[in-house]
């Protein structure tokens, strides 16, 4: 390989990633300021807040340890779910589909599955003081039940990440794998050549459907409401991040919108065949897409209530059922 | 724990899950212990106790003036129920007739204080149900509200107006500000009626609440439930029907089925119309004449009780006179009877239910924490 190919491949790669980190801080201003204000008829935040200047200003605050059997762990999985997402949106990049078994839909669902499983021991980990470490003279003579096993918010939160694995994060891996079964192939590279021979797989009836239920997915999968079951202000409150305090908080901050990018292209790349490169004009739809996901889901999230399992179970296999058809429809 | 709530494992409860004193979902400092299997709640108990200040220890000996005007400290939502109620007892005691204005001009207060806390009941109902769309436009209905009560009143919350043997000179109601009450009253009607159109065809909202948290009649009866709370279960009792201030009114007692967090929704929503009714009737046909006797004088009584239908449902003042001093003041507010009842709604139901089940009695806990814990060493 030349050593221009090489510097350009370097430089492709590392602008992508630093475009992406630069349009991530944005979104979820984007979507606080003009969708949930808009809608709600309020002035809402500074568009830079809640992604850029809240994670600036808690790199300056304080660190605190928290209240957790192993803090240093507990700290760190922050920045796990960082590391897992950079490497989903650098494989996502065209000049790294060398790399063969990684740059392909298997290895970005393990590498999602990945920030899934942080969220279990996130909550497993968590034992804050809002929660049952806070003093208060209840379980005293005459208090009912008196031995029964005392938890956490935050195990519950752990329990319903556990719960988001084994089925509620369904739809979107069936989404993803509809472009798998239309290029016959699960490698990112294939998947892209293909919709350059064949037009967009959105553009298809399996895609059209694969896409709606790819949306409702990256909705489950980032937490939002209706589907925040995770961190329900009604009971666990914040769920796995109570404890996180000043940069491990902004890390987190950091992770959600870093993740909203990185879903946004893997869209790109799955139904429009426009993997982003810093050197294409493609970035731009990358960014569109990264853009528009947001305000859909803020619309969505500010017309809905919080799911229970009794709406939460049959809307995920109503989803996932729509996946299977668009997964059969992509064979046929 | 409860024996109608059947269970496929009774006795078993796996894990205690406990919220507060401070939550997210909870405005005031409540403790409540939920006893869950598998997220679904089998027992619950609600402790309250962190927010005793003793009103009713530092009214004792106050001059019944001042006693009456800390009594507008024990709630920032329904401050006018208690002061009027704390004025009624005076009254009752001291034989004072109200001047028939007087008179109205209370009943339009209370009745802006009911559309108040109802708005806000709403508001706060929808904010645990995760629907912030919903509670924000409560919010804005509500500013007209607070305006009203901030015209008459010089403050949104804690008006002084009643005293006793009428209401304050400040809040007479001139011709200006008897065409603002008449408009608010028609962009309200109109904001709240589209509002319920909104909510009940929501069907995502519909599913979350329909059958959610259930008091039925009976158990409401067993429990003492009070207020809307109670009527929520089909049970007609409005304690206004029996006031003598509200005997001019027409206004039907509402009430819904069932006693679940729709029909508890509903109902307050369908109570804001009938506070309309009156305040409009109220406006029609205020008399002429003083606000305020100022004839009576003062003298010892024994102590007097004065029941009053408040928008949390039933309240109670009572004191005796010594001097003009408040002697042996107890007040009891509708929460303190309702807390069995948001003990009983959760049960059976999914833990993010649990908080819509005990916000769905309305609770006002900081009102309600005037209990004295004695410890025996």
């Amino acid at each position: 390989m030349e050593a221009s190919t090489i510097i350009y491949s370097t430089a492709a790669v590392i602008g992508t990633i630093i475009v992406a980190f630069i349009v991530s801080l944005w979104l979820p201003g984007i979507e606080r300021k003009f969708v949930h204000a808009r809608i709600q008829q309020r002035i809402g935040p500074p568009i830079s807040s809640p992604g850029f200047m809240a994670p600036l200003k808690f790199f300056f605050k304080e660190t605190i340890t928290p209240n957790s059997p192993v803090p240093r762990l507990y700290n760190a999985l922050p920045l796990v779910a960082i590391l897992s997402i950079f490497f989903i949106l650098l494989f996502l990049i065209p000049q790294m589909y060398f790399l063969g078994a990684l740059a392909s839909v298997i290895a970005i669902v393990g590498l999602l599955k990945v920030e899934e499983v942080i969220y279990v021991f996130m909550g497993s980990l968590s034992q804050s003081v809002m929660s049952l470490s806070m003093p208060f003279p209840d379980v005293v003579k005459g208090a009912k039940h008196q031995k029964v096993t005392r938890s956490f918010l935050e195990n519950l939160s752990s329990l319903r990440a556990f719960r988001l694995i084994a089925f509620g994060s369904f739809p979107l891996y069936l989404a993803i794998f509809v472009p798998v079964a239309m290029a016959g192939s699960v490698f990112l590279g294939d998947i892209v050549s293909y919709q350059q021979i064949h037009g967009p797989i959105l553009f298809t009836v399996a895609g059209a459907i694969g896409a709606i239920v790819f949306f409702m997915g990256y909705m489950i999968l980032l937490n939002e409401y209706p589907f925040a079951i995770l961190k329900t202000k009604a009971d666990v409150i914040e769920g796995p991040y109570m404890e996180y305090a000043a940069k491990y908080r902004a890390y987190n901050y950091i992770a959600r919108g870093f993740l909203m990018f990185a879903l946004g292209a893997l869209f790109s790349v799955l139904f429009l065949g426009i993997p982003p490169n810093l050197f294409s004009v493609g970035i731009l739809v990358n960014i569109v897409v990264a853009l528009l996901f947001p305000i859909f889901m803020a619309v969505m999230s500010a017309f809905s209530p919080i799911f229970t399992n009794k709406q939460f179970y049959p809307v995920v296999t109503g989803l996932s059922l729509l996946g299977v058809l668009a997964i059969i429809a992509a064979f046929i | 724990m409860d024996e109608d709530k059947k269970s496929s494992r009774p006795g078993v409860i796996e894990t205690e899950i406990t919220m507060g004193p401070v939550h997210s979902a909870a405005i005031e400092p409540y403790r409540v212990r939920l006893f869950v299997e598998d997220e679904i709640v089998k027992d619950a108990e609600i402790t309250v106790g962190v927010n005793h200040r003793g009103i009713e220890r530092i009214m004792e000996g106050l001059p019944v003036e001042k006693a009456n005007s800390l009594t507008e400290k024990i709630c920032g939502i329904c401050s006018n129920s208690h002061i009027w109620n704390s004025v009624l007892v005076a009254e009752k005691g001291l034989g004072i007739e109200v001047p028939e204005r007087a008179a109205y001009i209370r009943v339009i207060m209370e009745e802006l204080e009911r559309l108040h806390s109802h708005l806000l009941y709403l508001a706060h109902g929808n904010e645990v149900l995760g629907h912030e769309t919903f509670a924000m436009r409560l919010f804005y209905i509500r500013e007209t509200v607070m305006e009203l009560l901030r015209m008459i009143g010089g403050n949104r919350v804690q008006y002084g107006v009643s005293i006793i043997g009428g209401v304050r000179p400040r809040c007479e109601l001139d011709e200006m500000r008897i065409q603002k009450i008449i408009q608010g009253m028609d962009y309200l009607e109109e904001k709240i009626a589209d509002f319920a159109d909104r909510f009940v065809s929501d069907p995502m909202v519909i599913s979350r609440i329909t059958g959610t948290c259930p008091i039925p009649k009976k158990e409401a009866l067993r429990l003492a439930v009070s207020g809307p709370t109670l009527r929520a279960t089909g049970v007609e009792l409005d304690l206004r029907r029996d006031m003598k201030e509200y005997d001019p009114f027409e206004f039907d007692v509402i009430t819904q089925e069932g006693g679940d967090v729709k029909a508890n929704l509903l109902m307050r929503v369908l109570e804001s119309f009938e506070s309309i009714k009156i305040i409009r009737q109220a406006i029609k046909d205020l008399p002429k004449g003083p606000i305020t006797d100022r004839s009576w004088e003062m003298q010892d009584t024994d102590v007097i009780k004065s029941y009053i239908e408040v928008p949390r449902g039933r309240l109670y003042h009572s004191y005796r006179l010594e001097d003009g001093r408040v002697r042996g003041s107890i007040v009891r507010t509708p929460s303190m009877t309702n807390i069995g009842a948001m003990q009983y709604a959760c049960i059976g139901h999914h833990i993010t239910d649990a908080q819509l089940g005990i916000v769905q009695c309305d609770p006002c806990f900081t009102c309600t924490d005037r209990a004295i814990q004695i410890i025996k060493l």
